[in-house]
């Protein structure tokens, strides 16, 4: 059995809250983004983590290609439609055509 | 020009490396075929899914913020900090194709108002509301997580895949064909080389004893 966990800013983290989810982390700062994210690929009991799509920009390069190679935990972005025009330009680019539409 | 010794040795292991070579590629690009066709049957889901927690998304923000707008933020936040019932699943791994992908086993995300961890009297119906948007949220959010995940793996796959099979196509098979040319060449040159000199000798010789 596994757990979810949030990563994001107070005001997003309160919905998540309310379903019961006790692995919340707050962060308001970039350092504390980058932590939280390092904390949570170093536990074993979180399979899934949400995280608001506004910090992906904080966090380096390097641990980006971490967070998309892991598998435990799966890292799901919520929120906007940057998650989709990532996905988008990575299709575009191994297939060359947009398939997408 | 890839530096070789013209020697038959070289020649041969050359021709063995070729063959190796195109039956590796012909492999890879079956596999990468294998990993589209894949992959296209999943892009449609996916598609759908994640649009469906984008609105599933702007959706439970707004009843939250109409939630903690008129019952107070404060209670709210509180009511937030008694739900300790965390939804369940189970994750395993699949493997397509040496693709490493998680399978998500939804357990029980959605619940009625009488198993959530708040009592009925004292919230509003516009909590409720708030709560039962965010758990269609959570619940979208796992499906997305098996499919965006195996989208995304996929893709990388594939365009890793599809590197080797045309660095072996346009670069390693050509060269070594290339080189394996120039041996043979080479060697057919030393070997009329060799009957020329052959012959000098002869007239040389023959003139010697006459």
């Amino acid at each position: 059995m596994k757990k979810i966990a949030v990563i994001g800013d107070p005001d997003f983290n309160v919905g998540f809250r309310l379903v019961g989810i006790r692995d919340v982390y707050d962060v308001q700062s970039d350092e504390e983004v980058v932590k939280a994210v390092e904390d949570v690929m170093k536990r074993e009991d979180v399979g899934i983590v949400v995280i608001k799509n506004e910090f992906l920009d904080k966090i380096p390069i390097s641990l980006r290609r971490e967070m998309d190679e892991s598998v435990e935990p799966t890292f799901v972005i919520v929120g906007g439609e940057g998650s989709v025009e990532v996905l988008k330009e990575k299709i575009r680019r191994a297939i060359g055509v947009d398939l997408w539409k | 020009m890839v530096e070789v010794q013209p020697t038959r040795m070289e020649l041969i292991k050359l021709k063995r490396r070729i063959q190796m070579a195109k039956r590796g590629h012909a492999l890879l690009k079956m596999k990468r075929d294998g990993l589209i066709m894949e992959f296209r049957t999943i892009l449609e889901d996916a598609k759908a899914v994640i649009e469906e927690m984008i609105k599933k998304y702007e959706v439970a923000r707004e009843k939250l913020a109409l939630a903690m707008a008129v019952d107070g933020a404060i209670a709210v936040k509180s009511i937030a900090l008694a739900c300790h019932a965390e939804p369940k699943f189970t994750m395993k791994r699949k493997n397509i194709m040496g693709v490493v992908v998680p399978v998500i086993k939804r357990e029980k995300v959605r619940r009625s108002v009488y198993e959530r961890d708040y009592g009925i009297i004292g919230t509003s119906a516009r909590l409720d509301e708030a709560v039962s948007a965010y758990e269609e949220l959570v619940d979208a959010i796992l499906e997305v997580a098996e499919l965006e995940t195996t989208l995304k793996r996929l893709i990388e796959e594939i365009e890793r895949t599809k590197r080797r099979v045309n660095a072996l196509e346009y670069k390693v098979i050509p060269e070594m064909e290339e080189a394996a040319k120039f041996i043979s060449f080479k060697l057919e040159e030393m070997d009329r080389e060799n009957i020329i000199r052959l012959k000098k000798i002869k007239t040389k010789k023959a003139k010697e004893q006459q």
